[in-house]
């Protein structure tokens, strides 16, 4: 409940306060949130698992969030940056989907 | 990659206890089992609250996802396309934009010449239709179509024993003409270029209009040339001294001529110019 409410409230700040973010971490930010939402989804299924773990969550979230931003930045500097950063997306999207599929199964037995 | 991967290979030993069998057990049973405490897992993180550090730890990570979505979100919907765009992206949109500038800078400057030549042409159409006002109001007084004022004599032949014929009266209008009048009008009818007199019965007829003594010429032009003009010796009014008529010639600053004479259109003759 508590975690629902703290990205509720994150969202609603986001919108409000209008905080700016430096030039340098602008094209980061799109990566970084789907790695974050990834990890986000897998956590909800290891909870729904029963093998949550707050440890394993925190570091799966920031080392999925800086290896993103990582890869993007790599690519950036080789001069494929866009496609990189659409494989990120690709992949990341792909675990997305299959947390999803799996979460579904528990929730809705289906 | 391994934020489900790992827990598996870290969690089976507690695994039983929380869903009360082991992991590898057959379908069905095991999976029924899992569900309803999935679920039920899922009911009970949701409700009651209860503040636990995995809680805490959970929403300070949810806060900082919800806080970039929501930047994210807005930055990529404000100014849609160049947020987000790459640098090679944005180096081609400038191009573009550059390219774009100069073909409307290029086209402003051939509106701008237009709106000038325009202009200029106005201004002369302006102007000529001021210089043919001007030369109609000139034509307009040697036509006899419009009043005029200026100058000039006026002159007052006191004929009682009416000796005075067309042909001295023409000869006073020819003198005068002669002497640079530019305008006329003897006893208000103008007298132009096509006037004529006849003589008809005791008195005089010009243009057609009969008029009686005394004859009151009003004329425009230079008056220290028309009154000499008049007054030489064998002249208009030692003549009409002679025929017993009186005849008196002011000099005046301001003499009104305000006959005015129907314009005729010439049934044949048309102007060249056109």
């Amino acid at each position: 409940m508590i975690a629902v409410l703290g990205l509720v409230v994150g969202v609603v700040a986001g919108l409000v306060v209008r905080p700016v973010v430096p030039m340098a971490f602008e094209p980061y930010l799109p990566i970084a949130v789907v790695a974050a939402l990834d990890a986000v989804f897998g956590g909800l299924r290891a909870m729904l698992d029963g093998i949550f773990d707050d440890k394993v969550f925190v570091v799966s979230f920031l080392s999925n969030v800086v290896v993103a931003a990582l890869i993007v930045f790599l690519g950036d500097k080789l001069g494929v940056g866009a496609q990189l950063s659409t494989g990120v997306v690709v992949v990341l999207g792909i675990r997305i989907f299959s947390n999803a599929a799996a979460i579904r199964r528990h929730v809705f037995r289906a | 990659m391994s934020d489900e991967r790992r827990p598996r290979q870290e969690l089976p030993p507690e695994r039983p206890e929380s869903t009360q069998g082991p992991a590898d057990e057959a379908a069905s049973g095991d999976q029924g089992a899992a569900r309803l405490t999935g679920r039920q897992r899922l009911a009970k993180a949701v409700w009651p609250p209860r503040v636990t550090r995995a809680q805490l730890i959970v929403a300070l990570l949810l806060f900082v996802l919800g806080l970039g979505l929501a930047i994210q979100v807005r930055s990529t919907s404000e100014n849609s396309a160049l947020r987000g765009a790459r640098q090679e992206d944005l180096v081609r949109i400038l191009d573009e934009l550059d390219d774009r500038t100069k073909r409307l800078e290029d086209e402003k400057r051939k509106l701008t010449g237009q709106r000038t030549e325009l202009e200029n042409s106005s201004d002369q159409a302006e102007e000529a239709r001021k210089q043919t006002r001007q030369k109609a109001a000139q034509l307009g007084v040697l036509a006899g179509t419009v009043a005029a004022e200026g100058p000039g004599i006026r002159m007052t032949i006191n004929d009682r024993a009416g000796t005075t014929d067309s042909d001295t009266l023409l000869d006073a209008v020819q003198e005068l003409r002669a002497a640079g009048a530019e305008a006329m009008q003897v006893n208000g009818v103008r007298v132009v270029a096509s006037t004529y007199f006849t003589d008809s019965g005791g008195g005089v007829s010009v243009d057609g209009h009969k008029i009686d003594p005394p004859y009151r010429f009003e004329v425009i032009g230079k008056p220290a040339d028309l009154e000499p003009a008049l007054n030489i010796p064998g002249g208009v009014v030692q003549t009409l001294k002679n025929k017993q008529a009186t005849v008196g010639v002011t000099r005046s600053e301001k003499v009104t001529v305000d006959a005015l004479r129907q314009a005729k259109r010439p049934d044949y003759a048309r102007s060249s110019s056109q």
